[in-house]
């Protein structure tokens, strides 16, 4: 089975580790692919950028893909503007107008954890109808329970079962990652998976959260970088 | 003391056995009792001293190779998923960052011994 983790962070954003070891590292524990997330501040440097991933790319044999993580509302509409020159667009949640406003948007790939220094899960069920509606995928950040304990990481693996439980309910797309910000984050794919299970998942649902669901979002990058592609819904039929 | 009558084979628990590989960052060689303390602690913390107990884990001494740094958890087998994402929050040994790498889940122990303990 061919497993995706779609939100890692290198030395380019706020990450500590080079694309190289981190590359090797996903290479080692078995990922197909992996998407660097990156902050709008290098949107200028995406050519360099490219360059680099394609050369670390074909030397591991493994996909990876260039994403930007928007924080705020005007940083998504800047990414939205220009979204065909990046691959995955991931929206950082934690506010509840920004959460919205991902969902709403039909070019936002992944809503990375809407729980994220909340008290509440940052999601119901009217984010759910429009991220079903939108195909925006829902992510089940792993990082986020690594390096919190005691309290503060059942309040939010709460939180997060809350958010699985709606996304079920409206049939939102699901996403695991490690969410690392080094390479020594990155978890084996069986270790997302168990822990997308104790989250209240079914195996199945849970593979599907490490393969399918990246897959359908690379099927959709591929269409949106192609000529006929315009906007979304929109494109050239011969 | 006298022994236990050993229950019949339907009657025992079922068991998983879990075949994973530490590494490290330089490559240092943890002993059994390192890696014991850190499972157990992180166990303890995760799923609390009453759902540690519904996971009857253990790992095993002999099967554990210090050069390799593999190693072979044991657990009832509606534990697994438990076991496993435990594994998975355990990032520091002393002062060293480690990962976990999940080779095998197998029913016995011989099919793991056979493919990955060499």
């Amino acid at each position: 089975m061919n497993f995706y983790d779609f939100h890692i962070h290198s030395q380019f954003s706020e990450g500590g580790s080079s694309i190289e070891d981190i590359t090797k590292r996903a290479n080692l524990l078995g990922f197909k692919g992996i998407c660097i997330a990156e902050n709008l501040k290098n949107l200028n440097k995406i050519k360099s950028l490219r360059k680099n991933v394609l050369e670390v790319s074909e030397k591991m044999g493994i996909a990876i893909l260039i994403g930007f993580e928007a924080e705020t509302a005007e940083e998504l509409k800047k990414l939205v503007g220009v979204r065909r020159e990046y691959d995955v667009l991931l929206v950082k949640g934690y506010d509840l107008d920004l959460n919205r406003k991902a969902v709403q948007t039909k070019e936002v790939d992944i809503l990375t954890h809407p729980e994220f220094n909340r008290k509440d899960s940052g999601f119901n069920h009217v984010m759910a109808r429009l991220a079903s509606k939108n195909n925006v995928a829902i992510e089940i950040n792993f990082r986020e329970i690594l390096t919190s304990s005691k309290n503060t990481r059942s309040y939010i693996c709460h939180n997060i079962r809350e958010n699985i439980r709606l996304c079920k309910k409206f049939k939102v797309p699901l996403i695991i990652s490690s969410g690392a910000v080094s390479h020594w984050q990155l978890k084996d794919p069986k270790i997302l998976m168990s822990m997308g299970c104790l989250l209240d998942l079914e195996l199945n649902e849970a593979k599907k959260a490490l393969s399918e669901t990246p897959m359908n979002i690379i099927k959709m990058i591929k269409e949106r970088q192609s000529k006929e592609w315009i906007r979304p819904g929109v494109k050239i039929v011969r | 003391m006298k022994k236990l009558k050993i229950l019949l084979p339907s009657l025992r628990e079922k068991k998983r056995y879990i075949a994973f590989q530490v590494v490290s960052e330089r490559g240092e060689e943890f002993t059994y009792s390192d890696l014991e303390a850190a499972i157990w602690n992180t166990m303890l913390d995760f799923l609390g001293e009453y759902g540690v107990s519904k996971t009857s884990v253990w790992l095993l001494k002999d099967c554990w190779d210090q050069k390799t740094q593999k190693g072979i958890l044991r657990c009832n087998h509606k534990s697994v998923q438990e076991v496993i994402a435990s594994l998975g929050l355990i990032d520091r040994l002393g002062d060293n960052r480690i990962t976990f790498k999940v080779l095998k889940i197998s029913g016995t122990i011989m099919s793991i011994k056979e493919r990955f303990m060499g």
